[in-house]
């Protein structure tokens, strides 16, 4: 596969490590009221779908980015990939 | 038989090879197959069920019966096709899956057998009794019905691997490919075309139209000529694509030197990753057979095969042929060889009204019913009109149509299509995104067709790209498709070969149709049709055809033939790519190893890294007595280690504290500059996950450790928590862990002999750098190095860092000035043995499954901040687990210690239910005078005293194990602070 | 000035040097690298008179040069001056920015064509999977070399550096080797 990097281009999927759902960047606040139920489903619950997919991949042999790839399941067909780091910054409300 | 006339070899020069020990002759130009019809051997193989004898069938990739074993000792070869084989001066070919002579097969007794060898008789008659499978069915099967046979011995040639990109990848090198690599090469475009055969040309090579009125060969040199002299097209000969991957990538195969007896300095083969923007599928056709009873006697071929070996290489099976067609283009191959003088016996087509295209005889409305001559074909038995009649001739071409080569087309599972018109399928719209299927592969049956939909395809592709082409001038050429009549076997009593390679006859589908194994993923399991080396290139398509017959369904919806990669064999050799032995992954050498080598150390692989083990001196015999002298050194005087493999990343920014502190389960951000502190790392579900320890060099300047196996995951999983978790922080990473050389100066005499490197005016007393402090200084006369007092080993113990390529000098200089002070290096087997008696938890207590509880650390999980793994940690399955690290030595101190040995209260009832605990790190203890363990117990810290069972089932072994506290040495910490 | 002798990352007293039909590889271990990395509140620094290139890129300034790592961080190198405390020196002309040594972190090997860039392709096609094609002088990447993770460099079109972290650098050295050396032996 080739994983269009925001930055680089279109690189081989062989130079990136695979984490999974990209929901991983919504970390509980483990100071909240909750957490624990929080977290529980923080660590253990995924959505698997045949289809349409945000994951997290990191340019290991690369630039070290972590970045969140829209891929469909199915087909392998990649629909965008930005960088985590904006992405969170935006959730965050922080400036990009 | 002598050559015809023509062809593309090259008489001037003669290549000597040998099959089964007969020395024969060829030319350059020769495949093993043309060259063994030149030598009149029209018996090249055994079938692989029942030993039938067979020739060729085809002049191709896609040939299913001339297997043959190629060259001997290291390289022998097997199951390689002869059509493929490019021959070459002393090559040394033998057939295969026989015992006893070729023409005379022991096996040959399979065929008698038959009926018991029918589809689905691996099921049906070997299940019983169970116990005689493995023992004596197995066995004999593997042996009667084998392929050729591994050399057993190491391949002893280099295989390599490369990477091409490219705007256009075009696959095969025939009419269409090459007006597709001319129209884009002419563009400016970057062009790779591979062709599978070691000359371009394709089908053009082995027929007789003219192109402008010329030979088609002289076209073909011309374009090569021009793609030759273009730099940004790049033609790869002998190069199989075999794959289609995701997102423009294509898996080809170079046979860089299989044309070589060795390869001398190239690789024998390069594995080619080639990124296409967009790719040609012009990979042409593959004929069909149309079966018939005992259609596998030698000399009954292909009819385009037996063309292409009387064009391109001059070489006819038999003196006298017959043809036996559905399509006009069986009619061509007659007309080819009777130009060349061979005997024609008579067209048979199975259509009513044809004539003779030329002189030779014609049977219209006729089949082909049944040949004799077991080793080679005598005659064929011609059924017209409901009368019999036998002919003689030494090979039959057949045609049964042609089916589009479209395999790469359907790699992303695009269902191919029938065409009624064409009788055959065609790629589905629905294959890989950026390849265009140009040429006979889509279906365009005639020369100038190919051209054009060659040519058009690459206009199209580039176009998709922004890049402006046009369509060359083409030649003239034939414009005739020929469209075959609807004959897919002939019926009839005797057996009739659909599947060559695997036996498999109409006879078998039927029966398979009977037994209701009808969808087609059935049919091939239940008959073995369409697997091995041929993957039923020439079966596939007519099995399901006879199949729809049987069921009355057309055939798109008896189902279709879809493929995986690889489209030929590819060998295990080249997709390792040269990975063997120590190629398979790095190894990390520390910067002391060229010093460790000299000392003559004994090395251990530790992750990547090769790291000394221990250091034997002259009159130690046994590990052991290294070890132990070692550990005392350490103990009594002062041990040096090179600890350079930890994982070390340098973490600065304004926020830098606080990163660490959601990071580690410890508070970090109240470290004081100038200070250490060990840290825990967890996982986000609270199981204990890295420890190491974090450096304050500067107010917003830190440097962490990680275990040397954790090194890459943790440094990935900071620059999660920096990218992802925490965004608005002001952190930078960076691994430092190849930067510096760090080596640890352990034992009562450490300062003193760190003193007399450091340099004047640096104050490394108690006072001035305590117990967890650290700093920057110089050494050794102005060398910039780093100093931290922290201990693994439970001594007052220093940690020294310096410039890498210093590192080796340093270790050199603190063993010579600290000879009197007892200086000894020590490996990681002393290193282990001192943690495990000071109770440090390692890699082996951080095992994945245990939580900072467990590991006595429960109290450090700090609940005044939010942490990585802090909540979980806390959660009820985890607070309830009680097992604790404990220290364990034997009542009897010349007992073993194991690590692995499972804990009990007594020895009686041992069994998961009574299971208390494990024992994690076991060692020698010259401290202890015995061995010792660490290991975790439920409700250990409680139980300080008791003695209890550790069992090892797998030897028998009871040991009696005082619980201890882990700490054996120096419990309350004196030293560490001295 | 230390008393102690360094070695080389192969364990030599000299840097590896060596022809191959067209090229010359050779150890480069006089050069001092440091890595800089911007914090959240700093304005894009020119340390030595150097322009900070773009992300893919290479730049060269006055005895200094500099190749893009990652967002907001890149690795200077500092020709003959890998015996000074290169980073201490460069954090001095970077204020507000992080600045790490590394310059015994990798080891790098020059290679040299004596007959322009093709060379310099087939090597890499044999060795990375970096189109080439967009890889002109003044590109700069990471990326993986059989199980090696390494930077490369384009210095001209007859030029390209070739980086390994250190404790691996014998591996690299090895496979270069190799690769050259069979590259001599086929066609182009």
């Amino acid at each position: 596969m080739l994983i269009p990097h925001p930055l680089l281009g279109l690189r081989d999927a062989q130079e990136f490590t695979y984490l999974g759902d990209a929901r991983l960047i919504d970390r509980p606040d483990g100071m909240a009221e909750g957490a624990e139920a929080a977290f529980a489903e923080y660590v253990y619950l995924r959505d698997n779908p045949a289809g349409v997919h945000r994951e997290l991949w990191f340019h290991e042999q690369g630039d070290r980015s972590w970045l969140i790839v829209t891929r469909d399941t199915v087909t392998h067909e990649i629909l965008g990939a930005e960088l985590a780091r904006n992405v969170a910054l935006a959730a965050n409300g922080g400036e990009a | 038989m002598t050559r015809l006339s023509g062809g593309l070899i090259d008489r001037s020069r003669s290549l000597n090879f040998t099959f089964d020990g007969r020395k024969l002759a060829g030319h350059p130009g020769d495949t093993l197959a043309s060259a063994l019809l030149a030598n009149d051997v029209r018996l090249m193989g055994r079938s692989f069920k029942y030993h039938r004898p067979r020739g060729l069938i085809a002049a191709g990739s896609e040939e299913p019966n001339a297997l043959v074993e190629l060259r001997g000792g290291a390289r022998q070869e097997p199951n390689t096709r002869a059509t493929v084989a490019e021959l070459f001066d002393g090559l040394d070919a033998r057939s295969q899956n026989r015992i006893g002579s070729l023409r005379f097969d022991l096996l040959g007794v399979n065929d008698l057998l038959s009926p018991f060898f029918a589809a689905g008789f691996y099921y049906k008659t070997f299940m019983w009794p169970k116990a005689f499978w493995e023992k004596l069915y197995e066995p004999a099967i593997r042996r009667a019905a084998g392929l050729g046979s591994l050399s057993m011995q190491a391949d002893p040639d280099p295989y390599d691997k490369g990477f091409l990109h490219c705007d256009l990848l075009v696959i095969g090198g025939g009419a269409a490919g090459l007006a597709a690599a001319q129209a884009a090469a002419r563009s400016g475009a970057r062009v790779i075309l591979a062709d599978e055969d070691f000359r371009l040309g394709g089908r053009l090579l082995a027929e007789t139209h003219l192109l402008d009125d010329a030979p088609a060969a002289g076209w073909v040199s011309g374009v090569e000529e021009e793609l030759a002299s273009l730099p940004n097209l790049r033609i790869m000969r002998r190069t199989t694509v075999f794959g289609a991957f995701d997102h423009g990538i294509y898996g080809a195969v170079e046979r860089v030197a299989d044309h070589l007896p060795e390869p001398g300095d190239k690789p024998r083969q390069t594995l080619w990753r080639i990124t296409a923007k967009r790719a040609i599928l012009a990979a042409g056709a593959v004929e069909r057979h149309i079966p018939f009873a005992n259609n596998d006697r030698p000399g009954i071929m292909l009819a385009g095969a037996m063309r292409a070996f009387a064009n391109r290489w001059a070489v006819s099976p038999a003196a006298r042929v017959a043809i036996f067609t559905n399509n006009d283009d069986g009619h061509r191959t007659a007309i080819d060889l009777a130009a060349k003088g061979v005997d024609i016996a008579g067209v048979i087509d199975s259509r009513d009204n044809v004539t003779t295209m030329g002189s030779y005889p014609i049977f219209a409305g006729g089949v082909v019913s049944d040949a004799k001559g077991r080793l080679g074909l005598t005659k064929i038995e011609v059924t017209q009109n409901g009368r019999s009649q036998w002919i003689e001739c030494g090979a039959l071409g057949v045609s049964g149509g042609w089916n589009p080569n479209l395999h790469l087309a359907s790699h992303h599972r695009g269902r191919p299509v029938w065409d009624e018109a064409l009788q055959s399928f065609v790629p589905a719209k629905d294959g890989p995104p950026g390849l265009i299927v140009a040429g006979a592969a889509n279906g365009q049956g005639s020369t100038a067709a190919a051209l054009r939909s060659g040519a058009e395809a690459a206009v199209q592709a580039l176009g998709e790209l922004g890049i402006t082409g046009a369509l060359p001038d083409l030649p003239q050429a034939e414009d005739v498709v020929s469209k075959p009549h609807a004959l897919w076997h002939v019926p009839g009593k005797g057996r009739a070969w659909v599947d060559f390679q695997n036996d498999v006859t109409v006879k078998d589908i039927k029966l398979a149709h009977q037994e209701n194994m009808r969808p087609v993923e059935h049919l091939k399991r239940w008959t073995t049709l369409g697997m091995a080396t041929d993957q039923g290139k020439t079966a596939n398509v007519t099995a399901l055809a006879i199949m729809s017959e049987l069921t009355g369904k057309p055939i798109p919806e008896t189902g279709t033939t879809i493929f995986r990669p690889p489209y030929s064999g590819v060998s295990l050799s080249v997709l390792g790519g040269g990975n063997t032995a120590g190629h398979f992954r790095p190894r990390r050498l520390t910067p002391t190893h060229h010093w460790a080598e000299a000392q003559g150390a004994v090395f251990v692989e530790v992750g990547p890294w090769m790291r000394a083990q221990y250091f034997p001196r002259p009159g130690e015999t046994h590990w052991r007595q290294t070890v132990d002298r070692e550990v005392l050194a350490t103990r009594e005087g002062v041990g040096i280690c090179d600890v350079t493999t930890l994982g070390k990343v340098d973490v600065q920014g304004a926020d830098a504290g606080e990163f660490l502190n959601r990071l580690y389960c410890n508070g970090m951000k109240t470290l004081k500059t100038g200070m250490v502190r060990y840290g825990l790392m967890l996982r986000e579900d609270g199981i204990a996950w890295d420890d190491g320890t974090c450096a304050r060099l500067a107010e917003d300047h830190y440097v962490v450790t990680t275990t040397t196996a954790q090194a890459g995951p943790v440094y990935r999983h900071m620059e999660f928590a920096r990218q992802c978790l925490w965004p608005e922080m002001d952190v930078q990473l960076i691994s430092t862990t190849d930067a510096w050389a760090q080596v640890s100066v352990a034992g009562p005499n450490a300062r003193r002999l760190l003193e007399r490197i450091v340099d004047e005016g640096v104050d490394i007393s108690n006072e001035a750098f305590p117990f967890m402090a650290c700093k920057g200084l110089t050494i050794c006369g102005g060398l910039r190095a780093r100093l931290f007092r922290i201990s693994f080993s439970g001594e007052l113990a220093y940690e020294v860092a310096v410039p890498t390529r210093y590192g080796n000098a340093l270790m050199q200089r603190l063993i010579e000035i600290g000879a009197d002070l007892g200086a000894t290096p020590y490996g990681t087997e002393a290193l282990g043995a001192l943690r495990i008696e000071k109770g440090h938890a390692a890699g082996n207590e951080l095992n994945g499954q245990t939580s900072p509880q467990m590991l006595g650390m429960g109290r450090m999980v700090s609940t005044k901040k939010d942490s990585i793994g802090a909540v979980m940690s806390r959660r009820e399955g985890l607070a309830a687990d009680t097992r604790r690290l404990v220290g364990l030595q034997p009542v009897d101190s010349a007992q073993p210690v194991l690590a692995g040995m499972h804990l009990f209260t007594d020895s009686a009832a041992q069994n998961t239910e009574t299971d208390q605990g494990w024992i994690t790190s076991a060692c020698y203890s010259p401290h202890v005078g015995s061995a010792i363990g660490l290991g975790f117990l439920a409700r250990g810290d409680e139980r300080m005293g008791e003695v209890i069972t550790g069992a090892n089932p797998l030897d028998q072994q009871q040991v009696a194990l005082r619980v201890v506290s882990p700490h054996f040495v120096d419990p309350d910490g004196g030293r560490l602070r001295d | 000035m230390t008393d102690l002798t360094p070695i080389t990352a192969l364990g030599a007293s000299a840097p590896a040097d060596q022809h191959f039909g067209p090229l010359r590889i050779s150890e480069n271990a006089d050069m001092a690298l440091a890595s800089l990395a911007l914090r959240r509140t700093a304005d894009m620094p020119a340390p030595m008179g150097l322009e900070l290139p773009a992300p893919g890129k290479w730049s060269q300034g006055q005895g200094v040069a500099a190749f893009w790592t990652g967002p907001d961080q890149w690795m200077i190198e500092a020709e003959t001056r890998a015996a000074e405390d290169f980073a201490a020196e460069l954090a001095s002309h970077a204020p507000g920015c992080s600045i790490t040594e590394q310059t015994d972190a990798w080891t790098v090997f020059e290679i040299a064509s004596d007959r322009g860039d093709a060379p310099i392709r087939a090597l890499m096609e044999k060795l990375v999977n970096i189109d080439t094609g967009s890889f002109g002088p003044g590109s700069a990447t990471r990326t993986g070399l059989h199980h090696l993770s390494v930077f490369l460099v384009r210095r001209a079109e007859d030029r390209l550096a070739v980086m390994t972290m250190r404790s691996m650098a014998r591996d690299l050295w090895h496979v270069l080797q190799e690769t050259a050396r069979r590259l001599k032996g086929e066609p182009a």
